[in-house]
């Protein structure tokens, strides 16, 4: 399955909002953003068992906070959506678990460099192929990966709720990681790995 | 040198997608601070959350939505607490992040050669978060568990069997795997350690251990 062209300059387009809201603030840009992701991340709320009120609260608080650190965003590390998808996350967990996550990736706070557009457009691609085979997994391995992202359950219990011994779940993720891995880096090596 | 073992995927996608309890995010955290290589599977893992979320059919928002979100832009931000000054880990030790390097203070030495200190403050029905220091060539505990035990080596090493975990170094033992490692002879080691409470343990210092880990 191929990503298709609209969808990989859609996301590239999301990133050059933010970057817009981080060199100049840019309203229309914001509001462009809100609509697109406010509903989504709304969405994933609830799927977490965020309370319909709770959820709309927390989405509008993840887009301004998009709004309010646009400046560390930096599109070679994550496409908007992942990042936006962090600040979801880290607020759901703060907010519905009363955790705090500990932020320590070195790096995290550093604001990002200028840009080039090929790599804009080159983490858009590598995003665009992610879905695809995200969309493309097959059952078992797309239901763990549901479970673990939308239910907020972690690998031990999803387990326990399938009835599946624990190497088969986990097994499962590692196939699902790997094959995302492999789709995320065609011609798209990034970095060194072991 | 840089880390051998390194944590699964289904230990990435439990820390990425936000389903993992604090103790063992913060051991993945510390692990991914001393790992470029884990620091990109992390990347990853957190992209297939973007490519989720993106991929869901959106949820209808209040209809002023959007004006409420732009008046909110002219508020002034809300300041964040000050963060306490960063702690520095003790010589010899991977870079950790400073609430694990903070937690020394507050070791009780339970046996010759063996101290523990909270990290997380305890909270009932979670999993214990804690520091553990043994003597070179000693024994750890011997102990089994209920759920997933993460002992990250934050300096010096142990053997478990024939396999060697040394700093930066995760060890992830399941369900039902009883184990008694020792640390290597060169010198004491101090592990991070994330596991559910209570530990089945056998023998007295481990129970010390699992008193002291909650305290």
């Amino acid at each position: 399955m191929t990503a298709d062209a609209a969808t990989e300059r859609a996301g590239a387009e999301d990133a050059r909002l933010i970057l817009a809201i981080a060199e100049r603030a840019d309203r229309a840009a914001f509001a462009r953003l809100f609509e697109k992701y406010a509903p989504r991340v709304k969405s994933y709320l609830l799927r977490q068992g965020a309370p319909a009120e709770t959820a709309e609260e927390l989405a509008q608080e993840t887009l301004l906070t998009v709004w309010r650190k646009a400046a560390l965003f930096d599109p070679a590390r994550a496409g908007a959506s992942t990042w936006i998808f962090t600040i979801a996350r880290n607020r759901r967990l703060d907010v519905l678990r009363r955790e705090r996550r500990p932020v320590i990736e070195p790096g995290a706070e550093e604001a990002a460099d200028e840009p080039l557009p090929d790599a804009l457009l080159a983490a858009a691609q590598r995003d665009a192929r992610l879905r695809a085979a995200v969309a493309a997994l097959p059952p078992d391995q797309a239901e763990a990966v549901r479970l673990a992202y939308f239910q907020d359950k972690p690998h031990a219990e999803i387990a326990q709720e399938l009835g599946l011994p624990l190497g088969t779940v986990k097994s499962r993720l590692r196939l699902a990681l790997a094959r995302l891995r492999a789709a995320a880096e065609v011609d798209a090596p990034r970095g060194d790995r072991p | 040198m840089s880390p051998q073992h390194h944590p699964s995927d289904a230990l990435m996608a439990d820390y990425a997608s936000g389903a993992m309890d604090p103790a063992r995010a913060l051991v993945m955290a510390s692990h991914v601070h001393a790992c470029a290589a884990c620091r990109d599977r992390v990347a990853l893992a957190e992209s297939v959350g973007g490519a989720l979320v993106e991929s869901l059919p959106p949820a209808e928002m209040a209809g002023d939505a959007l004006q409420r979100a732009l008046a909110a832009l002219e508020l002034p931000e809300p300041t964040a607490p000050a963060p306490s000054p960063p702690a520095a880990a003790p010589a010899g030790w991977i870079a950790v992040p400073s609430e694990v390097a903070a937690a020394v203070r507050r070791r009780r030495w339970v046996a010759p050669g063996v101290w523990v200190a909270p990290v997380l403050p305890p909270r009932p029905g979670r999993p214990l978060s804690y520091l553990l220091r043994v003597g070179p060539g000693m024994r750890m505990p011997e102990h089994t568990h209920h759920g997933t035990e993460l002992t990250l080596v934050l300096t010096g090493a142990f053997l478990d069997g024939e396999v060697r975990y040394g700093a930066g170094d995760l060890a992830e033992a399941d369900d039902d795997v009883r184990h008694s490692p020792h640390i290597a002879r060169e010198g004491p080691c101090v592990s991070l350690v994330a596991c559910d409470h209570p530990l089945v343990t056998d023998g007295r210092i481990a129970r010390l251990v699992q008193a002291y880990a909650g305290i």
